[in-house]
């Protein structure tokens, strides 16, 4: 399992962000770089409170989404990764965790 | 200035800018935090007084209506904004809410420890107003003795803790050949910069700034300086963010085709704030939308008449300039309209001659607005090729 499946990530706190009609447009300050999330990608965004981790987000695509748990887990696995790697979203560190929702 | 210079948006950008002009979300805000100043530039259109500036608490509860309302692009400037004692609390609130944040500054206050400070807060860029490379132009234009070494002794400071700095420029009487120095020190130093042309009349409409302005006349040799495009498109980043190199202090620079028929993205989807809380359209086109003391921003940008008369301003449905055949390289600003011509809707000479001069150096032979035209057909004069700007008698300059 890799790290944003057993992760638990917070936003990057430099970031700059909205949604807009259900769309989330993201800048990181450091590379003045632009990222833009789709409505279900802003829906896992707008989900990453510190606490939620890949399961718990997924569980709410299940919910909303017409998607299996199966396929809801990868693609959140996957966006995590993503947004790991552009820097957007932060490791919590075990001492700074509440109980996972 | 030139349509040829702009950098066109990144097609997210394009989008984002397309999404907001749509919904009439106000994406970007110019927030003045003080019109109090350090220096006393002698072009500056500021009454410097302080009136009665909003409070750290006034300023805390705007931020949150903005970002309520969406606006995403934060821009604090002034005045010079350090005079803000508050000023850590209010990029601390700014952070908190999620800006994208942006200063602009003459940058003389700018320390070790405020540089830390503006890291701290994530402030993505910081715009500093540089007159010249020679300090006794740069110093004789803000009357500060020493102003220029200070404020580019501020740029490695800042550079240093990843924060992006941008010089700005704009030209006048005083200054008007410092442009070059201005580029090869941008370029030294390798920061983005802009030139600005645009010098103009005081917010309450005095117009002693402009006998600072350049005629269109003496702005030939900026205008045909192949310089300007060529190092336009080295030093620029290719990004959504990219300035153009010669362009408006107030304005992103940015072009878009979701503009289209709009005159700008005045009240579309930016505005601007004073240290008062008056709400405008943008700083030069000050007519009171609302003020932030007595009314919630949202109730301003949804509901006020100034705001709506300025939307409803569409390119091709003006009186005179949508007749114009020469309209490709005018810039007309509805602001200058309003504040030089005195009509929202109307065209302006200024704008007039250096879109004719323009055209002229395109290769357009002998290129006359429509203004000019109307007014050679009431003066019965016969309209032919226009004379230069030192030739016609200006209305304001």
């Amino acid at each position: 399992m890799n790290a944003a499946a057993i992760g638990i990530w917070r936003k990057n706190p430099a970031l700059a962000w909205r949604e807009i009609e259900n769309e989330t447009v993201i800048i990181s300050p450091d590379e003045s770089v632009m990222h833009e999330l789709n409505d279900t990608g802003s829906m896992v965004w707008r989900s990453i409170d510190g606490r939620r981790n890949a399961e718990a987000l997924a569980a709410l695509l299940v919910e909303q989404y017409e998607v299996t748990k199966e396929i809801a887990l990868a693609d959140t696995v996957a966006l995590l990764d993503e947004l790991t790697s552009r820097k957007l979203l932060v490791p919590v560190e075990a001492g700074e965790r509440s109980a996972p929702r | 200035m030139s349509s040829s210079v702009q950098i066109a948006a990144t097609p997210l950008m394009d989008r984002l800018i397309a999404r907001t002009v749509r919904m009439r979300s106000p994406l970007s805000v110019h927030f003045d935090l003080t019109y109090r100043c350090n220096e006393r530039c002698v072009h500056c259109y500021l009454d410097h007084q302080d009136h009665g500036e909003l409070t750290t608490q006034e300023c805390t509860e705007i931020l949150e209506q903005l970002a309520k309302a969406g606006t995403l692009f934060l821009t604090f400037s002034g005045g010079e904004i350090f005079l803000r004692k508050d000023l850590e609390q209010l990029l601390a609130v700014a952070r908190r809410l999620q800006f994208d944040i942006s200063l602009k500054t003459n940058a003389l206050l700018v320390t070790r420890e405020r540089a830390e400070m503006l890291q701290r807060h994530s402030v993505r860029r910081v715009q500093i107003s540089v007159y010249s490379s020679e300090a006794a132009i740069h110093d004789a234009i803000t009357k500060v003795p020493g102003s220029l070494e200070r404020s580019l002794a501020a740029v490695p400071l800042l550079r240093e803790r990843g924060i992006q700095v941008k010089l700005a420029c704009p030209l006048m009487k005083q200054n008007l050949m410092a442009y070059r120095g201005v580029m090869a020190l941008a370029e030294r130093i390798g920061v983005p910069y802009v030139l600005d042309l645009t010098i103009t009349p005081m917010m309450d409409g005095t117009h002693s700034p402009l006998e600072h302005r350049v005629s269109v006349e003496a702005l030939l040799p900026v205008l045909q300086d192949s310089a300007l495009q060529s190092c336009g498109t080295k030093i620029v980043p290719e990004d959504g963010f990219a300035p153009a190199v010669l362009g408006s202090g107030v304005s992103s620079g940015i072009e878009s085709s979701a503009y289209d028929d709009l005159p700008c993205s005045a009240g579309h989807n930016s505005c601007y704030i004073s240290p008062y809380g008056d709400v405008f359209a943008c700083v030069q086109l000050p007519m009171p939308a609302g003020n932030l003391r007595t009314q919630r921003y949202g109730r301003i940008w949804e509901d006020a008449p100034a705001l709506e008369r300025i939307r409803n301003v569409r390119e091709s449905q003006l009186p005179v300039c949508s007749k114009c055949e020469i309209r490709s390289y005018c810039e007309r600003c509805p602001g200058l309209a309003w504040m030089e011509g005195g009509d929202l809707l109307g065209a302006y000479e200024r704008a007039c001659t250096l879109a004719e001069q323009k055209a002229r150096l395109a290769g357009v032979a002998a290129p006359v607005s429509a203004w000019r035209k109307e007014l050679s057909v009431k003066s019965g004069v016969r309209t032919g090729d226009a004379p230069s700007g030192s030739e016609q008698r200006p209305v304001v300059n």
